[in-house]
């Protein structure tokens, strides 16, 4: 990842206090404090409903808490202006397939919103930011294409360059891996992996917990909206926890540099 | 040259050069052909004479009033509507993510239509010129706040609920005036006025009625385009919207006021010109592609261009009678869209 036009990355602190949310009448999450410290690789994990994306959707700003505050370097996150926030928060949703014809440049662009001039838009240095994030992504060859025609694994990969666009130092991102094959699996945590060297923060919803291990600095281990355990993955994810939060047997496999499971239905 | 699935975009600067000759090639007809024969050369001494700086000999001035005072404002109105609607339904087709929503999705223009009918039913429109079409706005204006009252919860608004509380006070408002026109049945000058208000058309406009377009227009416009851009990011969702820095709420309020001041100010002038704002905005999209800063400004030419051809079809099919414009833009807007919703199936039935 070549560098941005600001080189200085230094992420804000990001932190949930008390986080709770509300939706017709139910608790998605409650009581999550939680911190996301500058330059960490921070993974989300948890069984499906368990309040992965929706803590995500707190910590970017998108939905507004029920209960608690967020806080982006110690600033109330609800009271900053959108624009504001959307220069040093990103967010990337579980992908959706778009309906709309965009091509992947004029969707990539979407990204510069709070950067843009509102009448004019996007200037030339705009633009070459745009093909450096397309570039980055491996999705430079796509930029004429239509979006509605990409595969999953194509969209994926261009909605991280949507996400690197606006130039945010905390990026949050909903399963990215889950349509990629392994290869671009792998290049796709890479790229993230890089990203937190160079100074950003990047939170990561994964189901792959032997992925989250290999690839996080701190896991956030989410079950029924609340937040169960936080700390570096060696210590939080132990077979004892993966079998009451997950409902598996974690057998350690042997020979592995770090700690790497097997996963067994309970017997 | 890579082959790029999918419709072939236009150039921009292309499509726009092209409708401005459209535009200029129908208006032009427009001032020369009518009920009454003219000559070609006496059409444009009165348009030198009012246009131009200096004198252009004598100008008779019984084609003076035909041309400046009847068929001018009739063209420069045709155009406005058009331009009002179309662009009012890219801003709605943009905002409810949905090919298929018009201009009055909303209730707006059955409100405008109720606002007029009941100034034209209780007389109000014989006091004073400005009632019926002050009356129109006032009804689109009026429709548009109680439909966001009631979908509108702490502060937050979901384009669903609004949507279903627009075809909800739809089909109130269309009772409404199906009563006022019942009830005024028997006075024949009030029933004409509505029915021309219900079938739309730009007959027997004046400058008054370019004046009276003129403010919603302007205003329309320009919060239209200053939230352009907003529309491009609610089409992927609002929460995507959001967390890219858009204050989602700010820019529904913003799109829907304009949009229903655009379509409130061509109802008040025009009438209910049907498919205008459905189909142009739809086919613009085909053409340009889904952005709203290229999007809104050629619908806007597109709507201008439409409505001044399908006017000029309206006095000429059956000459030396009119047909309804809203008859005439129904007529040629209904089968290109099933034309449309043919060929392009998929991307019409999407909608999220």
């Amino acid at each position: 990842m070549t560098a941005a036009p600001d080189p200085a990355h230094r992420a804000p602190r990001l932190e949930l206090v008390g986080g709770g949310v509300e939706r017709r009448g139910r608790w998605l999450l409650r009581n999550v404090d939680l911190v996301i410290e500058p330059a960490m690789l921070t993974s989300v994990v948890g069984p499906n409903g368990a309040g992965k994306s929706t803590l995500l959707k707190l910590l970017s700003g998108a939905w507004r808490l029920t209960e608690g505050r967020a806080l982006l370097g110690g600033f109330d996150l609800a009271r900053l202006p959108r624009r504001q926030a959307a220069r040093r928060v990103a967010y990337v949703p579980q992908s959706v397939r778009p309906s709309f014809e965009f091509s992947v440049r004029e969707f990539v662009t979407l990204g510069r919103y709070p950067h843009e001039n509102r009448l004019f838009g996007t200037r030339s240095a705009d633009r070459g930011w745009i093909d450096r994030c397309l570039d980055d992504t491996d999705v430079l060859g796509l930029s004429e294409r239509r979006v509605t025609t990409l595969s999953g694994g194509e969209l994926q990969r261009v909605l991280m360059a949507r996400c690197l666009a606006t130039e945010a130092e905390v990026l949050l991102l909903d399963e990215p891996t889950s349509n990629l094959d392994l290869a671009h699996g792998l290049d796709l945590l890479g790229l993230a992996r890089g990203l937190v060297d160079e100074g950003r923060s990047v939170v990561l919803v994964l189901h792959d917990l032997n992925a989250a291990a290999r690839f996080a600095d701190r896991v956030a281990v989410l079950d029924g909206g609340a937040l169960v355990a936080e700390g570096p993955p060696a210590e939080v994810l132990e077979p004892d926890l993966v079998r009451r939060v997950f409902q598996v047997e974690a057998v350690p496999l042997s020979g592995a540099a770090s700690t790497v499971f097997d996963f067994e239905p309970l017997a | 040259m890579r082959i790029v699935p999918g419709v072939r975009r236009v150039g921009f600067w292309w499509y726009m050069a092209a409708g401005a000759v459209l535009l200029v090639t129908f208006a032009a007809i427009g001032l020369y052909r009518g009920s009454v024969p003219l000559d070609l050369a006496d059409v444009l001494a009165v348009l030198a004479s009012r246009l131009l700086p200096g004198e252009y000999g004598p100008v008779d001035p019984q084609v003076e009033t035909i041309v400046w005072s009847l068929r001018a404002p009739r063209v420069v109105v045709a155009a406005m509507v058009g331009g009002c609607l179309a662009l009012a339904g890219a801003q709605m087709q943009g905002l409810f993510r949905n090919p298929l929503a018009s201009p009055g999705i909303v209730g707006t223009s059955t409100g405008a239509a109720v606002g007029a009918v009941f100034a034209l039913t209780f007389g109000l429109a014989g006091a004073f010129l400005l009632a019926a079409p002050l009356f129109a706005v006032g009804g689109a204006l009026l429709s548009l706040l109680v439909v966001t009252r009631i979908a509108t919860r702490d502060g937050y608004t979901p384009v669903t609920t609004l949507l279903l509380a627009g075809v909800a006070l739809n089909a109130l408002l269309g009772a409404v005036n199906s009563w006022l026109i019942a009830r005024s049945w028997e006075q024949y000058e009030a029933a004409r006025q509505i029915a021309f208000w219900m079938m739309g058309g730009v007959a027997d406009r004046s400058w008054e009625h370019v004046a009276m377009l003129l403010p919603g227009l302007v205003i329309g416009c320009v919060v239209a385009a200053w939230f352009a851009r907003d529309l491009d990011l609610l089409l992927e969702g609002e929460e995507v919207a959001a967390s890219l820095g858009v204050d989602i709420e700010r820019a529904k309020r913003a799109v829907l006021w304009s949009a229903a001041l655009l379509t409130g100010s061509a109802v008040a002038v025009s009438g209910v010109v049907g498919f205008v704002g459905l189909v142009v905005p739809h086919l613009v999209r085909l053409l340009l592609g889904p952005v709203h800063r290229r999007l809104l400004p050629a619908a806007f030419l597109t709507g201008a261009w439409f409505v001044v051809g399908a006017d000029l079809l309206a006095r000429t099919l059956a000459a030396p009678k009119e047909v309804h414009l809203g008859v005439v833009t129904a007529f040629v807007g209904a089968p290109f869209f099933l034309y449309l919703l043919v060929r392009h199936e998929s991307e019409v039935a999407v909608s999220r």
